[in-house]
């Protein structure tokens, strides 16, 4: 049984649910100014977000960062990143596969070129080869394919333990795992295992890469929600935008991200 | 003297070309940027930058410096590099309106201090940080982004987008931006969330910053 689905489907249950049950209140007609705030915010069922995202805080303060904490303390940074390639270049069917949909084939064939030197030069994707060669990788997915299809990312949702999304975003989230040819890669115990321990490792290593930031805006927002809203925003807009400008790679999703080890600018050596 | 005093007819025909312009003249100023603001030029831009970066590295890399001594150097610098008073301006929006002139003069205040505050016992911390300048400078219409790169010892490198824009004939910060995202958007939708989930008072939200200033200064005196 692929691993992911279980808990996908549930969290997507568990949302709307939750959604149903509240909705934040509409200004009146006469304010045109809160009125387009609002529209901005484009989050109507924000007391149903607000309470998913305590739960996710609970369970983030006492589960969540206290493992990625451990992890950053008892893994040295050579082995993280070979974790983070790693992790990367078992994504990159689904990088590619989204490359190809958006019709961008300069990226398909940097991620293609990318996945076969790294995949044999970098021992199975723990060295990022193609990186130190100039290379620097990108992240894609379907939620991204969808938003250059022209759709619009829809209201905000905050889901627990998956982090700030929108229908648009979930969706391509499952498109993607469904692409994905690990998921339907032979069976067994030993597949499952492998499936399970590529989930947490993609957990513990996306939750490690954002230690600082979060730490941050639980010390210093007024309120951590919107700010976590805002940014997830803006960074979405940012990586559909595609812009990639002096061999800075553009970041895969934020909090819900995947293969964090595409977000590094490319190494001294080969700026300028 | 009498000579030179315009006669009627002087004046019509002066009344003509100076009039006449005006609506070309108030399109003009239409399009160009609001409030004081010139053109940047992006050479410039970027030596600030890197000036500042340099003096902010070299403070927070001093050795004989102590966390408070570096915190207070780094604040000296952020805040002849940061337009605050614009940047706070900004981030309040909609709600500058709203506030009266005691509430404008007092979160002018709260929000310099935050600030100073935050980015100070952010990059504080940041011993052995090196700072180079990135390879994308670019200009936008009001003001030009200059990109940098932060190195710490053990963890990945991360660039950072500096807004610099003209103010009052000097390069100024007006936002920070990581992977696309910026700072004074963030705070905005913060700050507007603190307003609204309160009746839209202005004073909760000073009362927010003031909470939040003591509990940095708590910080301070622990660190």
């Amino acid at each position: 049984m692929p691993p992911v689905r279980h808990g996908l489907l549930r969290a997507t249950a568990l949302a709307a649910v939750l959604l149903a049950a509240a909705c934040a209140t509409r200004p009146p007609a006469d304010d045109p100014e809160a009125l387009a705030e609002f529209r901005e915010a484009n989050d109507p069922f924000e007391p149903a977000n607000r309470a998913l995202f305590e739960v996710h805080e609970v369970a983030d303060r006492f589960v969540l960062q206290p493992v990625a904490e451990a992890y950053r303390d008892i893994l040295p940074q050579p082995v993280r990143n070979g974790i983070r390639n790693l992790l990367g270049n078992l994504r990159a069917p689904v990088i590619l596969a989204n490359d190809l949909m958006q019709g961008n084939i300069s990226r398909a064939r940097i991620t293609l070129g990318r996945f076969m030197v790294n995949s044999t030069l970098g021992l199975g994707g723990i060295l990022d080869v193609s990186r130190e060669w100039g290379v620097p990788g990108h992240s894609e997915d379907f939620g991204q394919t969808l938003a250059v299809w022209g759709l619009g990312e829809g209201f905000y949702m905050f889901v627990p333990l998956l982090g700030p999304s929108s229908p648009r975003d979930l969706a391509g989230q499952g498109v993607d795992f469904a692409i994905n040819p690990l998921t339907w890669l032979g069976q067994g115990a030993a597949v499952d295992a492998a499936g399970w321990t590529r989930l947490g490792l993609t957990v513990v290593d996306t939750r490690e890469a954002v230690l600082e930031p979060i730490d941050q805006v639980r010390a210093t927002s007024l309120d951590p929600y919107s700010t976590i809203r805002s940014a997830y925003r803006q960074r979405r807009a940012f990586e559909i935008e595609n812009r990639e400008d002096g061999g800075r790679a553009v970041a895969p999703a934020g909090v819900t991200g995947f293969g964090q080890g595409v977000t590094q600018p490319a190494p001294p050596e080969t700026r300028r | 003297m009498t000579s030179n005093r315009p006669t009627r007819t002087h004046i019509r025909a002066m009344d003509r070309r100076t009039f006449l312009p005006l609506p070309f003249l108030a399109a003009g100023l239409a399009v160009l940027p609001r409030g004081a603001r010139a053109e940047v030029d992006l050479n410039r831009a970027t030596a600030f930058i890197q000036q500042a970066g340099n003096e902010l590295v070299a403070a927070i890399n001093d050795p004989r410096l102590d966390l408070p001594a570096r915190r207070d150097r780094v604040g000296a610098i952020l805040r002849r590099t940061i337009d605050i008073e614009g940047t706070g301006r900004f981030i309040l929006g909609r709600y500058v309106r709203q506030a009266n002139p005691a509430e404008l003069a007092e979160y002018n205040r709260l929000f310099d201090d935050i600030i100073v505050r935050n980015l100070s016992a952010r990059f504080g911390e940041y011993r052995g940080v090196k700072f180079s300048l990135g390879r994308s400078q670019q200009r936008t219409e009001e003001d030009a982004l200059v990109n940098t790169i932060i190195e710490r010892p053990n963890t990945p490198a991360f660039s950072l987008d500096w807004r610099v824009s003209e103010v009052g004939g000097q390069p100024r910060v007006v936002d920070v931006i990581a992977e696309g995202t910026s700072l004074r958007l963030t705070t905005r939708s913060e700050y507007s969330a603190v307003i609204q989930r309160n009746g839209g008072r202005v004073a909760s939200l000073l009362e927010a910053m003031r909470n939040q200033i003591a509990q940095l200064a708590a910080r301070e005196g622990r660190g």
